[in-house]
């Protein structure tokens, strides 16, 4: 790298660093010293000198260690409540005073001290001759005093909250000092020595050439934010801004976003109101009434079971069905009625009607649809929130979405059955080629699946259709024909989601939402 | 809707028919034929050649079989259907069965044949067996309705009485056990009587089959004689008989059965019913019997329906090439379904044979060519909306169940007992995490926070979406009601910032509000508001209470608002 890139690429502490060597690059200067004519902090300082040493734009001329004494923890603690040696001590003369006996329990015991603590300066103590160890082991003081507890407390309080080198004490508290210093395997001493480095430094060659470069320049002062107070004044015009490395990772951030699921399914949405069909809502709680009677499933069928649907707890039945839907319904139930049919033969439960359920299926919503009024020709959806009695795993949701609809006409019929069986497999899976397999619906006849071949995922089941059977619409109060459709889209959603778990349509994991793109 | 297995060389060998030469069928003609039963191929293991198939029809169940299926493929390759003589034979038959009085109250109904000349295979038995747990499961409603039996006919010495005795008056060795015992005991130690023991719950007598010697055959619906009632690979004589509460099921069920052992070669010989008591068929019941279900309908109705001008000609040629019996007259046609069906309940369902028979594939797809106005519903306009501007406020959207626990819903949130914490309750739980519909939305957004405290801060979530809350004034017991709720989670997540972004978005969706103090047990006292607008709390904002953030184990605090979707949309 030639030395105008380097220049560039420096951080603007380094150039404040290299600046103050300036006029005189042949200089010494100590850090201190250095400190003090850039004016920085002593931790920008030694970062900025450290990154020029490691560019080699710096050298080290000479390098000074000074040993550096302060109180460690236990120092603080011994300057407030004294240090065993004073307070063993003290002990032992209380006890001459009074004559008392003094065991090395009774001073633990009193003291509140640690075993360890008592017996080193009883140990000093006794080594400098201020104390005896008599039979029974107790202690006696002999009156004479000790050099250790002595000199403790001066330097205990010359220490308190400073530090100071270690050749500015005389040699007998340097003593004590290196004596009750913490140390490799005795980190309890009220000591701590360290050393202090003072380096003096001085430029390399492509320092000096660095520093003239700058001084060169002239524009030394170097910004890495343009501010309102540059462009007011128009001092950018004199200034260099920092060049960044753009090649960096860009700092994540966390959008607003739509989840990506409700996405695919708003996309579903628009195409299907783009084909001119009318939302529909309908309600989470439903009656066996609409969600099945209506749809003419009969009152035995296997998938009113227990096993199937989610029952309501409280209150257990509506308070009534609206006339003239149920009798009409009943009648088609046990004999057809006024619709052509023969009806299932068999004694319709309208108690059981008015059972509450939780909605099993979108289809509910369309019999509202059909009950009140609807447009003809009239085409409708709903994406509606469907809830089944179903063991959940990678396959099965309790509770998932179901997107359905109505299409009323005069011109329909089977083969339009099929026309928008095809619209479908075009504008919603983007397929061009289909099948149509025969299909068994309950409230449908004829009945059809939706196969296509779907761009990525291959033959694929798209949905289910068919024209409803007159004994759902007649009773209803519909008399032209009616195509009711399916979609079962949560497979395609999978795949534009990258999933392989239907639980994870509706997941609790944040960074996953975040994190998922949603194609569609 | 069942999922039977066959066997892939079984099916082949049927299709063929008695003596006539198997013909090998490849996986590509058998998906195709499956279209005509309404059939999806689930599995196949190609060394064994069994074959797992789904047969859509639920009103079908003479297709739940392998013989069903190759009789209605064989039907359309040949055009019609072979004739069955033992429909038609005249020759009164020596073998009766006689009904006891007292069984109109208890399971009235009984049908029953003989079959000789077909030497049970393993095959043959592996479908006779099957068929017979389809249809008493799933067309039978688990035995209630109608229920089987499968007999060596050479241990049974007609008369046989279809008799009706006390708990502890008969004994016999039911199959699956070694030692003689009466139906009483049956119905409290036998694994099928505990079952099924519920269908004869509250009779003093039970239904018991028996030959002329007294010799037990079975206790319907429960379970046969060891001795009699057990069919082996290797018999060439068999006794079917079929019990039930509904005559037509019963005669029907035993046509099916009649018919697919007739199709493996045997020769079925019919049997009279004898009933003490009136039937709708008669006091004397010959089985198996053609009821001949039919229908006149218009060739009009057909083509309108199928939306494709046939004429009566094509229209017979496809339902005889189906199984119908089809007259031509004028513009009308009358249609009899085959002696092994009776689903047609309505024009409709003759419109789509007529469709099957020719194959989908013949109908050439048509747009609806009406024109109709296209839109969204008030609330889902207003849900999109507010969305939107929650997006740009830097929130992430969120979906969750609407199922959930009490525990979540309720007990975390500080609620129980309160008017917040009433839920819509399941009855049939299956599971306590999906056990009631969520009242209010807090809880969803809450379940995130508590799962992502690696996902990087500050957490800005929404989530708009249906709530259930009980109602007593509603016919339904409760109210659907969409909702919008927020939360900010981050170490110094604050009321007032929650509160710009409420206020914003009462600013664009043009409303006006205020904020009266409330209190409301899963907030902070003080640092919670009902939201009102127009008169009507719409909502509710507060900084969590530092007990639910614990419940939910969530490290930081929240701040969170909701407000109702639809009570706005109405406004407006």
């Amino acid at each position: 790298m030639d030395i105008s890139s380097l220049i560039d690429s420096l951080h603007p502490l380094e150039i404040k660093v290299l600046s103050t060597f300036g006029a005189t690059p042949s200089a010494v200067i100590q850090t201190e010293q250095l400190a003090q004519s850039s004016g920085l902090e002593p931790s920008q300082l030694s970062m900025a000198v450290e990154w020029l040493l490691a560019k080699s734009l710096l050298a080290v001329d000479t390098e000074t260690v000074t040993p550096i004494v302060s109180l460690t923890k236990i120092g603080e603690l011994y300057f407030e409540k004294y240090s065993p040696i004073e307070r063993v001590l003290s002990a032992a003369r209380d006890a001459a005073k009074t004559g008392k006996r003094l065991t090395i329990q009774d001073i633990q015991a009193r003291e509140g001290l640690e075993p360890a603590e008592v017996s080193g300066a009883i140990g000093r103590l006794k080594k400098e001759g201020a104390l005896l160890i008599i039979q029974g082991g107790c202690i006696e003081s002999t009156g004479r005093p000790s050099q250790t507890a002595e000199a403790m407390r001066g330097l205990l309080q010359q220490l308190h909250g400073a530090s100071r080198e270690l050749q500015a004490f005389p040699e007998a508290q340097r003593q004590v000092i290196q004596d009750h210093a913490v140390k490799r395997g005795n980190a309890r001493e009220p000591f701590r020595i360290d050393d202090r480095v003072a380096r003096a430094l001085k430029l390399s060659v492509d320092g000096v050439e660095a520093a003239q470069q700058l001084s060169k320049q002239g524009i030394s002062e170097e910004v890495s934010q343009l501010t309102p107070e540059l462009l007011k004044d128009g001092s950018w015009r004199t200034k260099r801004f920092r060049k960044y490395t753009i090649s960096l990772r860009a700092p994540r951030i966390a959008p607003g976003k739509r989840h990506p699921y409700r996405e695919f399914l708003d996309t579903v949405k628009t195409k299907l109101v783009s084909m001119g069909f009318q939302e529909m809502r309908g309600s989470l709680v439903e009656t066996e009434f609409w969600n099945m009677d209506a749809l003419f499933m009969p009152q035995f069928h296997p998938a009113r079971d227990i096993h199937d649907v989610y029952f309501v707890k409280e209150p257990t039945h509506a308070s009534s069905i609206a006339e003239p839907f149920l009798s009409r319904v009943t009648q088609a139930h046990q004999d057809g009625g006024e619709t052509g049919s023969t009806g299932w033969s068999y004694p319709f439960d309208a108690e059981r009607a008015r059972r509450l359920v939780l909605r099993s299926q979108g289809t509910a919503v369309s019999a509202h649809t059909l009950a009140a009024h609807p447009a003809v020709p009239g085409k409708y959806f709903s994406i509606a929130r469907c809830f089944r009695y179903d063991q959940v795993d990678a396959t099965h949701a309790t509770d998932f979405f179901q997107v359905e609809g109505i299409v009323l006409g005069e011109d329909i019929n089977f083969r339009t059955l099929l026309g928008l069986l095809n619209l479908f497999a075009r504008e919603v899976a983007q397929a061009k080629e289909v099948k149509f397999l025969p299909a068994y619906f309950p409230f449908t006849e004829p009945s059809v699946e939706l196969h296509v071949r779907h761009p990525k995922l291959g033959w694929m089941e798209l949905g289910g259709a068919g024209l409803f059977r007159q004994e759902v619409t007649l009773p209803l109060g519909v008399t032209v024909p009616v195509i009711a459709w399916g979609l079962g889209l949560d497979r395609m959603a999978m795949v534009a989601l990258g999933i392989h778990d239907i639980r994870e349509l509706f997941t609790d994991n944040l960074d996953l939402i975040r994190s998922t793109r949603g194609a569609f | 809707m069942p999922t039977i297995t066959i066997f892939k060389q079984d099916l082949e060998g049927l299709l063929a028919g008695p003596g006539e030469v198997r013909q090998p069928i490849t996986m590509e003609q058998l998906e195709e034929s499956l279209m005509l039963v309404k059939g999806e191929l689930k599995e196949q293991n190609p060394d064994t050649g069994e074959l797992r198939i789904e047969l859509q029809d639920s009103n079908r169940p003479d297709l739940w079989c392998c013989e069903g299926i190759a009789r209605q493929l064989r039907v359309k390759r040949q055009g019609a259907l072979a004739r069955y003589d033992f429909l038609t034979t005249t020759s009164k038959s020596p073998k009766r069965l006689n009904v006891t009085p007292g069984l109109e109250k208890v399971r009235p109904y009984v049908a029953a044949c003989a079959a000789t000349g077909y030497r049970v295979t393993q095959d043959g038995l592996t479908q006779l067996i099957q068929t017979q747990e389809k249809l008493a499961e799933m067309f039978g409603r688990k035995r209630r309705t109608v229920s089987i039996g499968l007999y060596r006919l050479a241990a049974i010495e007609f008369p046989v009485t279809y008799d009706l005795v006390k708990p502890d008056e008969v004994t016999f060795t039911p199959l699956g056990m070694d030692t003689v015992m009466t139906l009483g005991e049956m119905l409290l130690i036998h694994p099928k009587g505990l079952e099924f023991g519920g269908i004869l719950a509250d009779q003093d007598r039970l239904p018991f089959l028996r030959d002329a010697k007294h010799q037990a055959l079975s206790f319907p619906p429960i379970i046969n004689s060891r001795e009699v009632g057990e069919v082996r690979v290797g018999d060439d004589a068999l006794f079917v008989e079929v019990t039930g509460t509904d005559l037509s099921m019963v005669v029907l069920t035993l046509n099916i059965f009649a018919a697919n052992i007739a199709d493996r070669g045997a020769v079925i010989e019919p049997i009279e019913v004898r009933y003490p008591y009136k039937t709708a068929l008669g006091m004397g019941v010959i089985t198996p019997q053609d009821l001949k279900r039919s229908r006149k309908l218009p060739v009009s109705t057909i083509e309108q329906a199928l939306g494709q001008a046939l004429g009566a000609y094509e229209v017979a040629k496809a339902l005889t090439a189906y199984g119908y019996e089809v007259i031509t007259k004028d513009k009308n046609v009358t249609v009899t379904l085959p002696f092994y069906r009776q689903d047609l309940m309505h024009a409709m369902d003759v419109v789509e044979d007529v469709a099957i028979s020719r194959g989908y594939g013949d109908f050439l797809p048509v747009m609806p060519s009406q024109f109709t106005v296209g839109g969204l519903s008030r609330i889902e306009t207003v849900s999109d909306r507010v969305r939107a501007l929650m997006v740009g406020m830097g929130f992430q959207e969120i979906i969750s169940n609407i199922l959930g626990s009490p525990k979540d819903l309720r007990d975390a949130m500080r609620l129980e007992g309160t008017e917040w914490g009433q839920l819509v309750e399941v009855d049939n739980v299956m599971s306590q995490n999906f056990s009631a519909l969520r009242q209010w939305m807090l809880p969803s957004l809450l379940r995130v926070e508590a799962a992502s405290n690696r996902a990087f801060y500050p957490h800005r979530m929404f989530e708009a979406g249906e709530v259930a809350r009980p109602d007593p004034t509603q016919p339904l017991g409760s109210r659907s009601v969409t909702v919008l709720g927020g939360v900010i989670a981050h170490v110094d997540a604050h009321f007032s910032e929650i509160h710009s972004c409420l206020d914003t978005l009462f600013y664009y969706v043009n409303q006006a509000y205020s904020l009266e103090p409330i209190q409301h047990p899963s907030f902070l006292a003080g640092r919670v508001g009902s939201i009102v607008s127009g008169g009507k709390q719409v909502g509710v904002i507060g900084e969590l209470h530092p007990e639910v953030l614990e419940r939910w184990q969530i490290s930081v605090p929240a701040v969170a608002f909701e407000i109702d979707l639809t009570e706005l949309a109405e406004r407006s």
